[in-house]
């Protein structure tokens, strides 16, 4: 009897606790939700979009892409002068000061190059600044970059590399990786309050922020949930319990915005869709995918014009080439498959498959577009037998050398540059596992546009590239995706053109 | 009785080293570890000097007592996922989960009890239907879609709850009541067959003939003798619901071990998901040798 | 009472006042019709089963065929729904009706097909336990503790990753998973069966383990296993729910009820349908399933006080004496 009295208890204390308030306009506190959990503060330790925009948020770089034009913008640099192809000098802005109040100098910077370059463990990084052979300090405010060799993307990689504080993750030989994982002594225009891993991240605007190109945040405080399920952050948000969510889909976001409790928006992205095909024969030689006409079959086989409007949605768009068309260097003059079933039946007839044949297609991500296209080439007689799971089950997979076909998409992380996606996906196919085209002259030609600083030169190697692409039909490139936002009727958030979303421009209405 | 729970505790010792076994084995061959702490950009060669750099290439079962003497010693290891001491990620995560296991039975017993005393005092009347029907119900229902459907009804349709997080006792109603329901047939079908078989047995007729009669007649004299193997049976749930909260805790995004384990699997955290299938596993024994302890003591039989 | 109707039709002498010439297959029979959960579980199942079976035909849609430009149309009682699709369309406009009818058939499939599984794994062991005891009883006493503390649904989701998603692998990591209930039963009828006189008799004059097993035992633990079996096809379509629901279980396009309902998660609020018709479609499944088994639990347990006739007990022994007198 006492246990049941004990529980009687508990369940009546528990509903006396206090219900919490809604965080809101009125103590200036905006909510946003991911539904991917952050696990770590410091963006030189996680590959996610969403670390990328707490990065931005809470750490600040030399370069940033500005959201007007899609180029880069000194931002803790004041200007830089590109002295030859492997020389670059860079001022730094003045006056700067860390979240804890002390200012940043050129100290900072040679710092945490170092520290990028020789810390073995944190790979990502170390692999992205490859083209540095060292860094030095010209002056108090002024660095300069010595690069191995000329290399193009170099702005992009320069966004990536968060500036430290001098000493903060360790010295060399004795890197602390964990430093900055749970507190964090940034220059963003953030300040992080606190911090509980996967599950939410408070900030506080930095009232000494510098302004730059990403300009001063209008909201002071900003917290960010992590809720898996979209179905329940729709729920926070029609509940008043966030105020901004994204990676809405077209239907939901619509459905949403028809009941007047939030606005929806569908813009541009830079994600875009495509299949790769084992035309090399990785997954064992002489399989159907290694001849030209079932892979030319498969790009002619799938309507993406339809799936790009009516799954999609919103300015997706069928694509032709391996890069978006928007980004640089992403030359569309290139050979296109029409949407024709009978040529593809044809094409299939022709390398010998009149009844198709049956191919496992792997995907980890828009599973109603990768149904559609199963369908699709199931119509022109290729039988899909859909492998649709986790993203490390298609890596696990893609490593051991068992996948014909992948269908994957890649979001360019807001670097509008052809490199971001093709350094990934056409690499030596002795390093990684990505390029299944057999082709050395694709990985020659699509990565030799890198290593080199003119801007036409690059523009002939990426066009040669994307031909040779689109002509050996290495991949089916599909569509570009859209970008939907889900944001209160409280709150200003405006799209910019590469989908990336800037929350330190969101105002209050 | 002292001989009996510790031979108990050695079977629990034993299952539970078998199963982190399992585990350790299992999880290592459906995820490469190098390529899981490499990261899925990561060149070939980066992932052989990962391989080569945490000694994944040294034999399974070598790496099994590596991680075995590490846990004894207290050393949980460390999770390339979070970033963090597995231990602490374990501490940090375990109190929701303990809220939402507790408040779950509660749940349980606020529905059932009362239902099973119920169906058991008027047995085949409507309430009875009710009862059982109740308890067919809650047996055939699949908790991630009761849960959806609580957050359409008590959330948004009528908004008395919120609808995720955990950051006060009320965001655990809705997910307690998903969790608890399941528990609710064995739990009421035991109270009231339990309540049936002592008020058939001889001292309640006895007791009856002498002119108790009723609800105090049946506190009094059949709970005692009923509520035990109820309590025991609860044990057993109780320690169900740590590994059994995983779908909820994701639904209802609370952050206890289950989306904790949900998610250390699909980001292909070894560390995490082998420690947390050690430690689901261990609450289930330990909950399980409660409850033994507790029939043993009611029947003495059992103690062989 | 049509129960009542088609029982006496087909089996008239089940219906004869002299109780003690009753067979047991019309003690079953004269035991069910009195059973009211048994009756609505059975009527339901098989309405169920006959939907899966022939729907899909009947309504003459495909469940795979895609119509992009009629997607996520509403069911007819939503405003702006039409006869054509009854149900709607789902994300990648196929006809919603035509893949919950055929989800039918895939539930159906993976209950069985894993309770199968779990049931010769439960039974060999059980009987292995059971026949043997000593150090073998030992063993699987081991095994089951084993299994019991196993967290499940994280053991598929890993071996899933492990092997791939595949109807076959997903019947046997559930079938792999429930097996306990099937080893308990099996395993106290062995021990009970195999001290019983005319067993001890047949070993005696030399019957072979395996005559004794499958002439003796398995027999005997028919009822019993026929209950366990029935109540595990239900945990079985559950599992499988859960698991699909996760996306470790079955794969699209196949229409699985737990995978029509994660697909349908994302817009919860605004069309409700596409997981609250699948779920129905779910829950009444596994419920006739589960009345179906405890009606037949009640009526085969041999201490049940279902009456045969109106007032009129059913003694154990005759029921007893029956199987008896067949063996010998």
């Amino acid at each position: 009897m006492r246990i049941f009295k004990i529980f009687i208890l508990t369940i009546l204390l528990f509903s006396f606790s206090p219900y919490q308030a809604f965080a809101d306009k009125s103590d200036d506190t905006l909510v946003i939700a991911f539904s991917r959990e952050i696990t770590n503060l410091d963006y030189h330790y996680g590959t996610k979009t969403e670390y990328l925009i707490l990065g931005d948020m809470i750490d600040d770089s030399l370069f940033y892409v500005e959201n007007e034009n899609l180029t880069y913008a000194p931002s803790l640099a004041s200007d830089f002068n590109v002295v030859d192809d492997v020389t670059l000098d860079v001022n730094l802005r003045q006056g700067v000061k860390f979240h804890d109040g002390s200012e940043m100098t050129s100290d900072d910077v040679v710092y945490t190059y170092n520290f990028i370059v020789t810390n073995e463990k944190n790979r990502r990084h170390k692999k992205l600044v490859s083209w540095l052979k060292s860094i030095e300090k010209t002056g108090k405010y002024s660095v300069r970059f010595n690069l191995n060799s000329p290399y193009a993307n170099l702005f992009n990689d320069l966004y990536r590399i968060k500036i430290r504080k001098n000493g903060i993750m360790g010295t060399d030989g004795n890197w602390d990786d964990n430093a900055q994982a749970t507190s964090l002594n940034g220059l963003g225009p953030y300040k992080v309050v606190s911090f509980d891993p996967g599950v939410e991240v408070v900030l506080e605007r930095n009232e000494n922020y510098f302004g730059g190109p990403k300009g001063n945040p209008a909201i002071k405080n900003l917290i960010i949930r992590s809720i898996p399920d979209m179905g329940t952050q729709q729920a926070e948000l029609m509940s008043g319990g966030i105020h901004w969510m994204y990676n809405v889909k077209k239907d939901v976001g619509e459905a949403m915005a028809k009941t007047g409790k939030a606005d929806y928006q569908i813009g541009p992205s830079l994600r875009i869709g495509f299949l790769v095909l084992d035309a090399g024969g990785y997954s064992g030689e002489g399989n159907p995918i290694t001849k030209l006409d079932v892979r030319r079959a498969m790009n002619h086989a799938i309507n993406r014009e339809s799936i790009a409007k009516n799954l999609i949605g919103g300015p997706a768009k069928a694509i032709h080439t391996a890069c978006n068309p928007v980004v640089f260097g992403c030359f569309q003059d290139v050979m296109k498959y029409d949407y024709n079933p009978e040529k593809a039946k044809s094409l299939l007839a022709s390398a010998g498959y009149p009844n198709g044949f049956d191919l496992d297609l792997w995907s980890y991500r828009d599973k109603e577009a990768a149904q559609a296209m199963a369908d699709d080439l199931g119509k022109v007689g290729i039988k899909i037998n859909l492998r649709h799971g986790k993203l490390a089950g298609l890596n696990k997979a893609r490593k051991e050398r068992q996948i014909r076909a992948y269908f994957g998409t890649w979001g360019s992380s807001a670097s509008p540059d052809t490199a971001t996606i093709s350094n990934i996906h056409w690499r030596d196919p002795n390093k990684g596992d990505r390029n299944l085209s057999g082709d050395p002259k694709v990985n020659e030609l699509m990565l030799g546009a890198e290593q080199t600083l003119d801007i036409d030169e690059r523009k002939i190697l990426y066009a040669e590239g994307l031909k040779l692409i689109a002509e050996q039909a290495y991949w089916v490139p599909l569509w570009s995706y859209s970008e939907g936002v889900l944001s209160s009727k409280d709150i200003n958030f405006k799209q910019d053109a590469d989908g990336y979303p800037r929350i330190w421009n969101i105002t209050w209405n | 009785m002292l001989r009996f729970i510790a031979g108990r505790l050695i079977v629990v010792i034993a299952v539970a080293i078998t199963l982190s076994f399992i585990t350790f084995f299992l999880l290592n061959y459906a995820i490469d570890p190098a390529q899981a702490v490499a990261g899925e950009e990561a060149l070939f060669e980066e992932i052989e000097q990962v391989r080569i750099q945490y000694g994944f290439d040294r034999p399974i079962l070598e790496r099994y007592f590596e991680w075995a003497s590490g846990v004894m010693r207290g050393n949980f290891g460390e999770s390339y996922y979070w970033n963090k001491s597995v231990y602490l990620l374990v501490l940090e995560r375990a109190p929701e989960t303990i809220t939402l296991a507790l408040m779950s039975v509660s749940v349980t017993i606020i529905i059932a009890i009362p239902l099973g005393i119920l169906a058991a005092l008027n047995p085949n009347s409507i309430i009875d239907r009710f009862a059982l029907g109740i308890a067919v119900a809650a047996q055939a229902v699949p908790n991630f879609w009761l849960g959806l459907l609580m957050i359409i009804l008590f959330a948004l349709t009528f908004p008395i709850f919120p609808v995720s997080g955990d950051k006060t006792y009320f965001h655990f109603v809705l997910p307690a009541i998903v969790l608890g329901a399941s528990s609710v047939p064995p739990v009421m079908r035991l109270m009231r067959t339990g309540l049936l078989d002592v008020v058939d047995s001889d001292y309640i007729r006895t007791a009856r003939s002498n002119g108790f009669y009723g609800w105090n007649l049946t506190i009094n004299h059949s709970m005692r003798n009923a509520v035990l193997p109820v309590v025991s049976v609860l044990a057993v749930q109780l320690g169900h619901k740590f590994g059994g909260s995983v779908i909820t805790e994701s639904v209802f995004a609370i952050n206890g071990l289950g989306r904790l384990a949900l998610e250390s699997i699909l980001g292909t955290d070894i560390p995490t998901v082998q420690i947390l299938v050690f430690i689901f596993a261990f609450m289930f024994l330990i909950f399980n040798l409660f409850a033994d302890i507790l029939n043993a003591y009611l029947d003495p039989r059992l103690r062989k | 009472m049509i129960f009542e109707l088609i029982a006496k039709r087909l089996y008239p002498q089940a219906f004869s006042n002299n109780l003690s010439e009753l067979e047991p297959k019309h003690i079953f029979l004269r035991k069910s019709i009195n059973h009211l959960g048994f009756k609505f579980g059975l009527t339901m199942l098989l309405i169920i089963v006959f939907l899966g079976i022939f729907g899909p035909y009947i309504i003459g849609i495909s469940p795979y065929e895609q119509d992009l430009t009629k997607r996520l149309l509403p069911p007819i009682w939503v405003e702006g729904g039409n006869w054509e699709h009854i149900f709607g369309t789902d994300g990648n406009g196929r006809d919603y009706l035509a893949r919950i009818l055929y989800g039918t058939r895939i539930s159906l499939t993976i209950g069985f097909g894993a309770a199968f599984v779990g049931m010769i794994i439960g039974i060999t062991l059980g009987i292995l336990a059971g026949y043997f005891g000593g150090w073998v009883d030992q063993l699987v006493n081991y095994l089951l503790t084993c299994q019991l503390a196993l967290p499940g649904l994280l053991l598929a989701m890993t071996v899933v990753f492990l092997i791939g998603p595949s109807i076959t692998v997903v019947i046997l990591v559930i079938g792999v998973l429930h097996w306990t209930l099937f080893l308990v039963v099996s395993r106290s009828a062995t021990q009970r069966i195999r001290n019983l006189d005319y067993v001890l008799a047949a070993n005696a004059i030399g019957a072979s383990k395996y005559q004794i097993i499958f002439s003796d035992i398995i027999p005997n633990i028919l009822n019993q296993i026929i209950v366990i079996f029935t109540l595990e096809v239900g945990i079985a379509i559950l599992s499988e729910a859960s698991l699909s629901f996760l996306g470790v279980g079955i794969q699209p396009p196949t229409p699985s009820w737990g995978l029509l309902i994660a697909e349908g998660r994302e817009a919860l609020f605004f069309q409700p349908w596409l997981i609250i018709l699948p779920g129905i479609a779910l829950f009444l499944l596994v419920v006739s399933i589960n009345m179906l088994g405890d009606g037949l639990r009640d009526i085969t347990d041999p201490n049940s006080k279902i009456e045969i006739q109106s007032k009129v007990e059913m003694p154990l022994s005759n029921l007893k004496k029956n199987i008896n007198s067949k063996k010998n």
